[in-house]
């Protein structure tokens, strides 16, 4: 069986929509992963990320939630209660993508939301989010760390 | 009177409907209602520089965003009298087939099959089929990496330019295509396997006529500059430059995707055109599997489109590793793109799309500026066949019963794969 794996998803061209790349980007490089985890950026396609899913017991997704009610870095696993509204006959919403990844892959996935500040069209993170970003990737890897033991 | 309406054709891209109307047991009308917004494009780029075209109308479509990137480039070479480097030409049509693999591979196993088993959905068929679902995102993955090594990124490719490419692909990058495009031929019996295996659906039967892009080598999506219509035997040729007798567009009150009809027909573009066009292409490992689906040539029957997609699917991965395997023989070079000299005049390309004939025209003045612009897709040449084919469906289904009739309309529908968001075309009304 492969490593557990970590797809940041997201669109980097979307303001905080892209928080689950550079976080996914900041976690490969960084030395507290633990070594039986993969990170990659992943887009805002999961599924064509079906064949890295493929063989792995464990996949960590973490994508950007926009939420009234939490802080902008707030680190949330998100269980029930997804909305599965679909983008369009060939894309798949995140919640679809994971139904079906799991129907035909032995998976289990864990979708980590980080509370979001701006989407909209540009490059980079909201202040709100970039300045809290070391605790927003300690908080990512304490669950990470007890998803991947677990 | 009565009639059958479906709101929302479900497993389709964009927004359409259908509706039926009965006079007892005669069929008054059947319209493919397509109510999505125009998309406006065509008049956006007025007056914007020719290296803004392909950028700009290739968000048309994020799922055909090559082919619109590609033909865009293609036209308006054409209007500047550039002639691209033949390695050019075999990237565009590596880019091209790329695009096939990944909508095919979603639209055969995922949104078309659904059908033939009587699942609501791809995720419903999943837990039924976890090997085929898995085969379609494995091949989905394949050509978004084609896409993404050649375009620079998986839609809307920023590597393609006027007159080449920004940067060719290294050594490596084509190699590791390579083993992609292996792994996936030994998947191709299980494509066929899986097609042959769906239950026949046999519901319409119609004289059908068919446009493809005639290529010079009998396989291309990108080359060529002349379509054949072929209709019961007889052949016509119609030249790019001359495409609008080809289209004959004219706006009709249920749809905002003009219809086009040749010769006062129909047509259908597409997998199925594509090989009844360029039957030669289906030679040795093709033929063996075509036997396998029981696909004879020219087809009277819409659904076989289906199985001429699955045809393609397995053609597209030999194609792609035909153009790896000569572009590694020759030698990749680091090439620089042609130079550009831009010139009033007009210029027109039409190239295959996964849906079929994708056309691009547009007229520039003398500083490269667009004049007009016309964009004609597969989806909209194939409205009014579409409404052909479901007509001949009502007709000859044998009861009445809504339920039956509604099934085997959205099985025709979803079986020319069409995206109706591309389709949309700005109506002017004078």
């Amino acid at each position: 069986m492969k490593p557990t794996l970590l797809i940041g998803l997201g669109n980097v061209l979307m303001g905080d929509d892209g928080v689950g790349c550079r976080l996914a980007d900041l976690l490969a490089a960084d030395p507290r992963l633990p070594p039986d985890v993969e990170a990659l950026a992943g887009g805002s396609d999961l599924l064509r990320h079906a064949s890295d899913v493929e063989g792995r017991r464990r996949v960590v997704l973490i994508d950007a939630v926009e939420s009234a009610d939490a802080a902008p870095g707030t680190v949330t696993v998100l269980k029930d209660g997804l909305e599965e509204r679909q983008a369009g006959a060939h894309c798949l919403s995140v919640p679809q993508a994971m139904k079906i990844l799991e129907l035909v892959c032995p998976v289990s996935f864990t979708l980590l939301g980080i509370s979001v500040a701006y989407v909209n069209i540009g490059q980079g993170l909201s202040p709100a989010l970039e300045e809290n970003l070391p605790s927003i990737l300690t908080r990512v890897l304490e669950e990470v760390r007890w998803i991947s033991s677990s | 009177m009565s009639v059958i309406t479906i709101d929302h054709l479900a497993r389709v891209e964009g927004h359409g409907g259908i509706t039926v109307e009965l006079q007892g047991d005669v069929v008054t009308d059947v319209r493919f209602d397509i109510f999505e917004g125009s998309r406006l494009l065509e008049p956006i780029v007025k007056g914007k520089h020719y290296d803004k075209i392909a950028p700009s109308l290739s968000r048309i479509c994020s799922i055909c965003s090559a082919a619109h990137t590609l033909t865009s480039l293609k036209a308006t070479e054409n209007a500047f009298g550039i002639r691209v480097s033949p390695q050019t030409e075999l990237l565009r049509e590596l880019l091209m087939r790329g695009e096939s693999i990944e909508s095919h591979a979603l639209h055969v196993f995922m949104l078309a099959a659904p059908d033939y088993l009587n699942y609501p959905s791809a995720i419903a068929m999943a837990a039924d089929k976890p090997a085929a679902v898995l085969l379609a995102l494995r091949m989905k993955k394949l050509g978004n990496l084609i896409q993404e090594t050649i375009g620079g990124r998986a839609v809307h490719p920023v590597n393609a330019v006027v007159g080449g490419f920004g940067k060719a692909p290294s050594l490596d990058q084509l190699i590791e295509l390579r083993s992609g495009l292996l792994q996936a031929q030994t998947d191709s019996d299980v494509v066929i396997d899986f097609m042959a295996s769906l239950p026949a659906a046999d519901f319409c039967r119609a004289d059908t006529t068919y446009a493809a892009l005639r290529s010079p080598n009998l396989d291309s999506y990108y080359n060529g500059d002349e379509v054949m219509v072929f209709a019961k035997g007889s052949r016509a040729i119609v030249q790019a430059d001359d495409y609008r007798s080809l289209t004959n567009e004219k706006a009709v009150p249920h749809s905002h995707a003009k219809h086009s009809t040749f010769r006062g027909s129909p047509f259908m573009v597409g997998s199925l055109a594509r090989l009844t066009v360029n039957p030669r292409r289906l030679t040795g490992k093709l033929a063996v599997a075509m036997k396998r689906l029981k696909l004879v040539l020219p087809a009277d029957n819409p659904m076989d489109n289906n199985k001429a997609q699955a045809l393609e699917l397995v053609n597209d991965v030999e194609r792609s590793l035909e153009i790896i395997e000569q572009l590694l023989r020759d030698g990749i070079k680091d090439e620089r793109s042609m130079p550009v000299h831009p010139r009033a005049g007009s210029g027109t390309a039409i190239t295959e799309a996964p849906r079929g004939l994708l056309i691009h025209s547009y007229v520039y003045d003398d500083r490269g500026c667009i004049v007009s612009a016309d964009v004609i897709t597969p989806t909209a040449l194939n409205a009014a066949s579409i409404e052909q084919h479901m007509r001949r469906a009502v007709e000859q289904c044998e009861d009445r019963d809504e339920a039956v009739i509604s099934r085997r309309l959205q099985m025709i529908a979803r079986a020319y794969d069409p995206c109706i968001s591309c389709s949309v075309h700005l109506v002017r009304k004078r």
